[in-house]
């Protein structure tokens, strides 16, 4: 099965790295008399540290500094009133990109585990899907978006479609590598036990490969994300890529500048989500 | 050594149980096992006994029916093993548990396969009787990773016999054991084997281990795999852990130490030869 992620120069060069597993615990410094509030937990002090001075520089820069295009670079003060003016909009928008983006993304899950958990550990599957797998999946997939919107009947359903293509190959590759790596011993124990191919893939095969499942979700959630941003500033009527192109026709930079950052913490905070979520999965990892 | 307390088997009578004919096992080519001729009676507790590499565990895995012999049969009572089944629990030196399920769960996983005819409430109920007899009553919530080696090798053995089988096949269980838990798990062992009766072949490298538990030694040589002795233990039952002072135990060690010491030698004068040829070629 290692056929499967070996093959895939783009999206296996970017599964290569999130594959490193299992990846469970964060060395991160503890400090004994003060704690950072949980959320800001991820960075540590050196990574708050290092954003609040690129907000200062941010801010000196763009207050300090006169040139001509200075109306592009609004100052992160003049943006985050525009952001908190914005926020019926943006969460508008958000609500829109995620009717696409959530059953999208649960389809791409499913069908990617399933499917991938039946080829890696089928090798009659595998030696038929390869192939294929290894032609389809390094295609990126924003190379389908015109052809998507061109294609099917309504805007969505072309999101939606593109999401599901990023969201798949990911899940899909890192499953059917982590149940085709299945160790010995697992396999041994189902044997004794008896366990039939559903009960194995179930109770055996679905599990121990959880953690290359979420390493391929981890991957497919950032995909999904571009995906559909960038499928909306192709053709949306709303949702936060719109939110972004609408602003930049309008020129008003500092409420582009606004979506971005906005974006930016609304991908964060679903890692974040995902992160616990993995966490509270694999508990059973040492 | 005296001839009183070690008998050679070479042509063993006629029985049920576990048979194994003229099996041979090569991996990649490279002979493991050669020639192994070796009869386990029902009930009966057989050591397999070796140096590290000497294939103890490769015929484990056969006598489980996880590989398939090169050439030869193995059957129990009469019908051939061609894969696992549940008349043959496995113990393995690690891993035995899924790391996933906690104990209880991982012994209702044994008793769903053992016992299809009955409900969750019931083999909940069992899973936490069988862990009680192997000590760990109050650990049936805990997931393994939790738990100590001493703790997981257990679990093992109680999953073992949920399964129900007439036959245990144990690979080095408390290898990584200290010698205190390994103690207290040998005389677990003891226990399961003897109510109700079992069939156990339990492969280690500990020659006091083997005299302790067996009433068979099987005494594996290496650079291939074969049998070089089978020697029955003259120590009645139960066994106290004061026969370690006896001189027939003494006798037996030193024994079963000149035997390895004698199949290191030929290996070493094997290698010579064939380096020797190798030059003169």
């Amino acid at each position: 099965m290692a056929a499967f992620g070996q093959s895939t120069p783009s999206v296996s060069s970017a599964l290569s790295v999130a594959a490193q597993l299992p990846a469970t615990k964060n060395a991160r410094p503890k400090s004994t008399n003060f704690s950072w509030p949980k959320v800001l937990t991820i960075q540590g002090k050196e990574g708050i540290l290092f954003i609040v001075g690129i907000v200062l520089l941010w801010q000196f820069v763009s207050t300090s500094i006169h040139f001509s295009g200075k109306y592009l670079f609004p100052s992160p003060v003049l943006t985050t009133k525009i952001l908190w003016a914005s926020l019926p909009e943006l969460l508008l928008g958000t609500g829109y990109s995620f009717l696409i983006l959530l059953p999208s993304l649960a389809l791409a899950i499913s069908l990617g585990v399933v499917w991938g958990l039946v080829v890696g550990t089928t090798p009659a599957l595998s030696r038929m899907f390869s192939p294929f797998a290894r032609f389809a999946s390094p295609v990126p997939p924003t190379i389908y978006i015109p052809y998507a919107i061109a294609l099917l009947p309504t805007f969505r359903t072309a999101a939606g479609f593109v999401v599901f293509i990023g969201v798949f190959w990911p899940v899909f590759l890192n499953t059917a590598n982590g149940s085709g790596a299945l160790p010995q011993h697992y396999r041994d124990n189902a044997r004794i036990l008896g366990l039939t191919k559903a009960e194995y893939l179930r109770r055996v095969v679905y599990p121990a490969t959880l953690p290359y499942i979420f390493s391929g979700i981890s991957v497919g959630l950032v995909f999904a994300f571009i995906m559909l941003t960038v499928a909306e500033l192709f053709g949306a009527s709303n949702g936060l890529g719109r939110f972004v192109q609408l602003y930049a026709d309008y020129a008003d930079y500092p409420r582009m500048v606004a979506g971005i950052l906005y974006t930016g913490v609304v991908v964060w905070i679903s890692m974040e989500v995902l992160e616990r979520i993995k966490k509270r999965a694999l508990f059973w990892l040492k | 050594m005296s001839a009183a307390f070690v008998q050679e088997l070479a042509t063993p009578e006629e029985r049920l149980g576990i048979e194994v004919q003229a099996l041979q096992f090569a991996y990649n080519g490279a002979p493991v096992l050669v020639d192994i001729n070796l009869n386990v009676a029902e009930g009966e507790f057989v050591c397999l006994l070796g140096p590290s590499g000497c294939g103890k565990t490769t015929l484990l895995r056969l006598l489980a029916g996880l590989d398939q012999p090169a050439e030869g049969t193995i059957s129990w009572n009469g019908c051939a093993i061609q894969g696992p089944s549940l008349e043959r629990g496995v113990v393995f030196q690690n891993y035995s548990l899924f790391p996933w399920l906690t104990l209880a769960q991982n012994i209702e996983l044994a008793l769903s396969k053992s016992h299809p005819q009955h409900d969750k409430n019931w083999r909940h109920k069992h899973a936490e009787d069988y862990l009680a007899r192997v000590g760990l009553a109050e650990s049936s919530g805990q997931y393994p990773s939790l738990l100590s080696g001493g703790m997981q090798q257990r679990g093992a053995i109680a999953r073992a016999l949920a399964l129900g089988s007439p036959v245990l096949l144990m690979d080095e269980p408390f290898g990584a054991l200290d010698p205190v838990n390994r103690a207290k798990l040998q005389d677990v062992v003891l226990d399961v084997w003897a109510k109700p009766q079992k069939t156990i072949v339990f492969v280690t490298h500990d020659v006091e281990e083997a005299l302790y538990l067996a009433d068979r030694v099987v005494v594996l040589g290496s650079s291939p795999g074969r049998i070089i002795q089978e020697i029955i233990v003259p120590f009645g039952r139960p066994r106290l852990r004061r026969i370690f002072k006896s001189r027939e135990f003494g006798l037996l060690s030193e024994r079963i130490d000149e035997l390895f010491r004698e199949d290191i030698l030929q290996r070493i004068e094997a290698d010579s030869g064939h380096a020797s040829c190798r030059e003169v070629n």
